[in-house]
């Protein structure tokens, strides 16, 4: 115990001492942390997963602006309502195509109008059905900010169509209501002999049958907040971090390699096994370090940057066990990059690609539902992936350490796979 | 060829080193690096292996050290097989590669320590063996600085002082000298011949003659991977008539020059 603990020792000695090293170790990921999670959260707002402003100018006199905008609100949609008497429709197309608004609306003059002039035509006995056209029905404008997603601009144009529907199906029963109100007055005051209750057409067809019950954010076993790209981006950027100290860690293993320190370690009466296992230990501690630096960035610098803070929602033991055992994988990687490359531009050619490719299939940098099915299948054998899962289960989706210990095998595996193949590779060979 | 041979029977009990039929061939490669080279040296000796670059000294030193297995041929030391007691003979075996086996990002201080508590030193007793080793090299006022911050003949002398740290009874020199000082070589020598004088059994490889000749008590001229002569500088000379060592090597191994 008293050698690995001398061997890791040595280890953070000399990595203290590389000042180039410890900025890339630590800088890098912090940097990307900030950089990816606010390029994300303006990429939610193009794809609608925050909530979308629309701006609302409503030039008409009657009540369909009011009925609309009711409609609107219910939705996922944060309604931004404009001054018809100090704003135009061009100042609302300007603010739109600038991008400060995802959606603007306007209701022309004399809509409300027009919708009851339109709706009595409906109900006149010689209406010729193809009176009924384009010409005939009220315009509503949209206009989209230009940067918006195309899905994003389908669902709002979705919603807002259906919105004006429900307004013309309550105006349509409303007059019908009348309409029928109006013949029965008409055979005599015969109300009991209405096929109908008292309550009017209207509100009949309004009443909803069904309810749709959205368990979307009911909580796990242990709480968690809602999706936001923090909780994504924080463990993601931090794994990366984890598992690009193995570029490091092979560099000091080739530095030994190369100079007579290999000789002379060989020489000694202690198994490679144990050299491994200081550097391990030591860069187990600099994985932890990465970690809570990026955890500590995503808790107290992101609600400056405007961004979620950050929440381990009292995991924090479960955190860093996960941590731990990524560390593990990452450390073995290192060890084994570090044995099986010939110097240190194969080690860091190769690792850096090895990293960024498995963080890439991991779901680092796009979700892996995200990706094609083929893609999807090849994630399986990503460490990051594993990791990920793991710190997923536990912060987003709210699971226990227990639903999650076959990542955390998988990674121990790993670690053990990369340690023995190390371990063969550094044995004095034929 | 004359040799001076202890029985083989006896399979190198009473010999600090004892090695037979030892074969080496790198890949790729023509010829094999060892070519059954036979090698025995007593207790106490002070023995130089001698030969031009590429006649297979460091390879030697590697398999005899034990930092790699020959391709076939045994090695005994002190009486150990390698192969059966690998951890008892790096107990007692030292080794001063030819590359500077040193952490550059450390002190001389903070080597010396790391490599002594991996052989198991501790508390006053590393201590007091790291300031011998540092008075050894003559560098304990500069035991503090950095080794990249040394010069060539300060990181040999601590190179040297680093193979000694634990005391070994037989101790392997990888051209030791090269590319050092006047100064440095000459306190290098000297240090080596106390230690010789204290019992510690010394292999030391070189491609100078001056060197082999002053501090070795036995030569082995080695050339194409096995040594073709051996014995005390004296009897090498009377033997083949040379005027000097650098006269009988050439005679030996001839003029041309040896590529590897």
């Amino acid at each position: 115990m008293v050698k690995i603990i001398t061997a890791a020792v040595k280890e953070l000695v000399l990595l203290k001492r590389d000042r180039a090293g410890l900025l890339v170790l630590f800088l890098m990921p912090a940097l990307l942390v900030i950089v990816i999670t606010l390029v994300q959260e303006n990429v939610m707002e193009l794809t609608g997963q925050k909530k979308t402003l629309v701006l609302f100018l409503d030039l008409d006199e009657g009540d369909l602006g009011k009925s609309l905008r009711q409609q609107l609100e219910t939705g996922q949609l944060e309604v931004v309502v404009w001054d018809k008497g100090q704003k135009t429709k061009e100042d609302l197309q300007a603010a739109v195509a600038e991008g400060e608004y995802q959606v603007g609306v306007i209701i022309p003059a004399g809509s409300s109008r027009k919708i009851q002039e339109e709706t009595a035509l409906l109900f006149q006995k010689d209406r010729q059905p193809e009176k009924n056209s384009p010409a005939s029905q009220v315009p509503v404008l949209v206009y989209f900010d230009p940067g918006v997603m195309p899905g994003l601009r389908s669902g709002l144009s979705a919603q807002l169509q259906m919105a004006l529907e429900a307004i013309a199906m309550k105006t349509k029963m409303e007059k019908l209501d009348r309409e029928l109100h109006s013949f029965l007055d008409s055979l005599g005051g015969a109300e009991d002999l209405a096929p109908l209750p008292s309550a009017g057409l209207s509100e009949l067809t309004q009443r909803p049958l069904f309810i749709l019950e959205d368990n979307r954010d009911s909580p796990g076993p242990t709480e968690a907040p809602p999706y936001n790209p923090v909780q994504q981006n924080v463990p993601a950027w931090a794994l990366f971090g984890m598992f690009f100290t193995s570029i490091p860690i092979a560099g000091a293993i080739l530095q030994e390699r190369k100079s007579g320190i290999w000789i002379r370690l060989t020489s000694l009466p202690v198994s490679h096994l144990l050299f491994f296992a200081g550097k391990v230990v030591a860069y187990l501690g600099v994985c932890l370090c990465q970690f809570l630096l990026i955890g500590l960035i995503g808790t107290f610098l992101f609600p400056y940057l405007g961004l979620p803070a950050f929440t381990v929602s009292g995991n924090l033991a479960a955190v860093l066990v996960i941590v731990f055992f990524s560390s593990l994988a990452a450390c073995g990687f290192g060890i084994f990059l570090g044995m099986v490359c010939g110097s240190y531009e194969q080690a860091s050619t190769l690792g850096s690609t090895a990293v960024v490719a498995a963080a890439a299939l991991g779901g680092v940098m796009v979700p892996v539902y995200a990706m094609p099915q083929m893609m999807q299948r090849l994630s399986i054998v990503s460490p990051l992936n594993w990791g990920l899962t793991a710190f997923h289960d536990l912060l987003v989706r709210g699971n226990s350490l227990s639903a999650v210990w076959d990542d955390l095998g998988r990674l121990m595996l790993f670690f053990l796979l990369t340690i023995f193949l190390a371990f063969r590779l550094a044995r004095p060979r034929r | 060829m004359k040799t001076n041979e202890s029985p083989l029977a006896e399979k190198g009990q009473g010999e600090a080193l004892f090695a037979r039929s030892l074969v080496k061939q790198y890949k790729n490669t023509a010829k094999p690096a060892l070519n059954k080279l036979d090698l025995q040296v007593q207790k106490g000796e002070f023995f130089g292996l001698l030969g031009a670059n590429g006649a297979g000294k460091t390879t030697a030193i590697s398999v005899l050290s034990g930092f790699f297995p020959p391709d076939s041929g045994t090695v005994f030391i002190m009486g150990m097989d390698y192969r059966r007691q690998t951890n008892k003979i790096r107990q007692i075996l030292g080794l001063v590669p030819q590359e500077i086996a040193l952490y550059d990002n450390l002190t001389a201080q903070e080597n010396l320590l790391f490599f002594g508590r991996l052989y198991g030193f501790r508390g006053k007793k590393l201590q007091s063996r790291v300031e011998q080793c540092l008075e050894f090299a003559q560098l304990t006022e500069q035991a503090t600085r950095l080794v990249s911050t040394y010069s060539g003949g300060m990181k040999r002398r601590l190179n040297l002082a680093t193979g000694l740290l634990h005391v070994p009874q037989i101790l392997f020199l990888d051209e030791p000298t090269v590319g050092i000082d006047t100064q440095s070589r000459h306190l290098i020598h000297k240090q080596l011949a106390q230690l010789n004088r204290e019992g510690t059994t010394i292999i030391y490889t070189t491609h100078y003659m001056e060197e082999a000749q002053e501090l070795c008590s036995r030569i082995g001229i080695i050339d194409g991977g096995r040594i073709i002569e051996q014995g005390t500088p004296a009897e090498l000379l009377q033997q083949s008539g040379s005027r000097n060592l650098e006269d009988l090597f050439l005679h030996l191994t001839g003029k041309q020059l040896r590529d590897a």
